[in-house]
């Protein structure tokens, strides 16, 4: 039930995107081509699920017993960023087809701040490892329906009259407040099975 | 030709607005803008950090080597957020509730790698320090404005400590502006309403 | 010929059909509905259908002036837009609400984007999403009685299906629009009028409002009921709310939903079910807009993968295999 409700939340009803502001820089950056949305997505949901595996078994084995909590934000970026960069090195060693298919997407996403935000949340909320790395699951997940959406969207674009200075990020600002505004219909589902 | 220092510290305020030009450091641009004075003391961390971050990078840049500057740069960066966050628990802890995760989020902002790779890790210290302290400015100024904006319809007011504006109420406040719908749009319109503008000058300067 | 308006993967046939035509079937088969809610709600729905239609027309024609386009109010899009905004609005809502949903329908649903063809979602349903987000109190509860025109705080049967209350208005009542609601929920023998004149003039596609009433109908008579299966009402599920509207007039919008007939089939399932999670276990009574408005999302990537490899592909693919069948 809670694994239904996590996963719930972070794609429908507390979408990463349209409802949590993480990761931003790259959907508004990334969602112009399907196959950049998909194959982005993909890195992010294998990173995030296992990153923040390792950022929740970080906290709950070294940080909590040696009281370094405040050192959280400097342990979490180095955790991740070191995580990222095993990834890469293991990934081109053993698979490096699929190493070049993603090509820059794996070490962009270090800045991607969901994957922090979503380490950080799950510690906020005292998850541990087990609903800490279902939780990145869902936020991922819900991330990349999110540009999944709007990749579709934004391809359809090259047929349509817009206006230039309108172009690129104003638009895609009104679009996702748009996407955002479809999906507050999701807002408090199951609420009163869920809690 | 160098630029006077001056403009080093001025340009984060038009040509090189962090927000609207170049568009980077979304998330907090959009999460925390909910009301004038949290922009402000989002903004205020965001300089702390920076300028903090720049100074020590520039300082250092002869000794980074060249492989390795980025997980350096996090680093550096990681220190000034952690102090920020501290010192916002001690003397602010009601606003460090509200800004929530996206005060240890500065870590990743865009804007503070930016700056660091394509400036601190290559100019003076004194440089890094008002580049940092410019574009922080203008960063703040950014969220205070789309803060306000939110704030106003959002609320029917802007609260700013005591001071209240307007006193009555002129209409019915649009609850969504406080939320990520309104929070997209505004932005969104903001950006087009300026590009507009900036154009529209461009086109009157080539005649 | 009227405007362009990509309607179907080519081929294309010519028709005599124009986009101010197929605009003027639509507004023609709304007007039934627009009385019947003047009737029912008095002066309150005839000023928001105004106000509605009016703040739509100039906006959009403000709107084309501003970026020196040629002004197309007259393909009767935007009253369309209006019309649509003000029936899924409650009899007792302030006139600044159609006014300011009008506007921001047409100005950032539809025209930033390229104006008529090119949005991507509902301009009458984003409009109304966001007027209820902006004002809840106001959108999601002014609401009148019908004939007597005085407030009314007791909930619509939509609400009280959502309680698990029973309480709800006859067949007969819910047909013809004696109970409260929004001003396009009520006469639902006036919509179902329009929405058979749409079907007859082959302006819309059966496939999206049966699957999508059908939907709906099966998944509340099957989970309708908490606690039991195969109880719940169905047919009230599709007479209450803005079922009927939703699924002949909205979700039948030619630029926001798929192009092939298979595609609008999963569309209107799809809003079905949207709909039906919302209104059984969501925080809205009402899901028919978002149902909508989420399909609209989609309709891309259906679109994807439902288009057809080529004109024909289907019919040779079956003539292959019942000439193998024959060998």
């Amino acid at each position: 039930m809670k694994f239904i409700s996590i996963m719930l939340g972070g794609i429908l009803i507390q979408n990463f995107v349209f409802m949590q502001y993480l990761g931003l820089c790259p959907f508004l950056g990334l969602s112009e081509q399907m196959d950049t949305a998909l194959g982005m997505s993909g890195a992010v949901i294998f990173v995030m699920t296992f990153a923040s595996t390792v950022a929740a078994a970080f906290e709950q084995f070294i940080l909590v017993p040696l009281h370094l909590e405040y050192m959280r934000t400097i342990a979490y970026i180095l955790v991740i960023a070191g995580f990222v960069q095993l990834v890469e090195i293991f990934l081109k060693k053993t698979v490096p087809s699929l190493y070049k298919a993603l090509g820059i997407y794996l070490p962009l996403i270090t800045t991607n701040c969901a994957v922090l935000g979503v380490a950080l949340l799950n510690a906020r909320q005292s998850y541990g490892v087990l609903w800490g790395t279902v939780n990145g699951l869902a936020g991922a997940l819900g991330w990349s329906v999110a540009i999944i959406i709007f990749a579709g969207i934004r391809e359809r674009w090259k047929f349509m009259n817009i206006p230039g200075t309108l172009k690129g990020f104003p638009l895609a600002l009104v679009a996702t407040s748009l996407m955002a505004l479809s999906f507050q219909g999701f807002s408090r589902l199951f609420a009163s099975v869920l809690k | 030709m160098k630029r006077s220092l001056l403009h080093e510290f001025t340009k984060g305020f038009i040509e090189e607005n962090a927000t609207f030009r170049m568009v980077i450091g979304m998330c907090p641009t959009l999460a925390v803008t909910t009301s004038v004075k949290n922009g402000f003391w989002m903004g205020v961390a965001v300089i702390f950090v920076l300028t903090f971050s720049n100074v020590f990078v520039s300082l250092l840049r002869k000794m980074i080597p060249d492989q390795i500057r980025i997980p350096i740069f996090v680093i550096l960066i990681a220190t000034p957020v952690v102090i920020v966050e501290l010192l916002m628990r001690a003397y602010l802890p009601a606003m460090y509730e509200i800004l929530g995760v996206f005060v240890p989020l500065i870590v990743v902002n865009c804007i503070i790698i930016a700056r660091a790779e394509a400036f601190a890790y290559k100019e003076s210290v004194l440089r890094s320090f008002l580049d940092g302290l410019g574009i922080g400015a203008g960063f703040t100024c950014n969220l205070m404005i789309i803060g306000g904006i939110r704030e106003f319809l959002g609320t029917g007011q802007i609260a700013l400590g005591s001071f209240v504006f307007p006193s009555v109420k002129l209409f019915e406040p649009l609850v969504v502006m406080l939320t990520p719908p309104g929070g997209f749009m505004t932005l969104g319109l903001l950006m087009a309403i300026l590009n507009i503008a900036v154009a529209r000058s461009a086109q009157k300067k080539a005649h | 010929m009227g405007e362009k308006l990509i309607v179907t993967p080519s081929p294309h046939i010519k028709s005599p059909r124009t986009v101010k035509g197929v605009m003027l079937g639509v507004v023609i088969s709304l007007l039934p509905a627009c009385v019947g809610a003047v009737v029912l709600f008095g002066m309150n729905a005839l000023l928001i259908l105004i106000t509605s239609v009016v703040s739509a027309v100039v906006a959009e024609a403000l709107w084309q002036r501003a970026t020196k386009q040629e002004i197309t109010v007259g393909d009767f899009s935007a009253v369309i837009t209006g019309l649509l905004l003000a029936m899924t609005l409650p009899p007792g809502v302030p006139l600044y609400v159609p006014a300011v949903g009008s506007v921001f329908a047409i100005v950032i649903a539809k025209q930033i984007f390229g104006g008529l063809g090119s949005n991507f979602v509902n301009p009458a349903l984003a409009g109304r999403a966001f007027v209820l987000a902006a004002w809840p109190m106001s959108v999601a509860g002014a609401w009148l009685n019908p004939l007597t025109h005085d407030a009314v705080s007791s909930p619509t049967p939509l609400a009280v299906l959502k309680g698990g209350g029973t309480n709800i208005p006859g067949l007969w009542d819910l047909l013809i629009g004696n109970r409260t609601g929004s001003l396009g929920e009520t006469s639902i023998i006036l919509l179902l009028l329009g929405g058979l004149f749409l079907l007859v003039t082959k302006i819309i596609d059966w496939r999206t409002p049966v699957g999508f009433l059908g939907t709906l109908f099966v998944g509340t008579w099957v989970f309708g009921k908490p606690g039991a299966l195969f109880q719940g009402d169905g047919l009230s599920a599709i007479l209450l709310g803005g079922a009927v509207l939703g699924a002949f007039f909205m979700a039948t919008d030619y630029v926001t939903s798929p192009v092939t007939p298979k595609g609008r089939l999963i569309f209107g399932i799809g809003a079905g079910l949207v709909t039906l999670l919302i209104r059984l276990w969501g925080g809205y009574p009402e899901g028919v807009t978002y149902g909508i408005l989420f399909m609209n999302l989609m309709t891309p990537i259906i679109d994807r993968f439902v288009v057809p490899k080529y004109y024909g592909y289907e019919h040779d693919a079956r003539a292959r295999k019942s000439a193998e069948g024959k060998r």
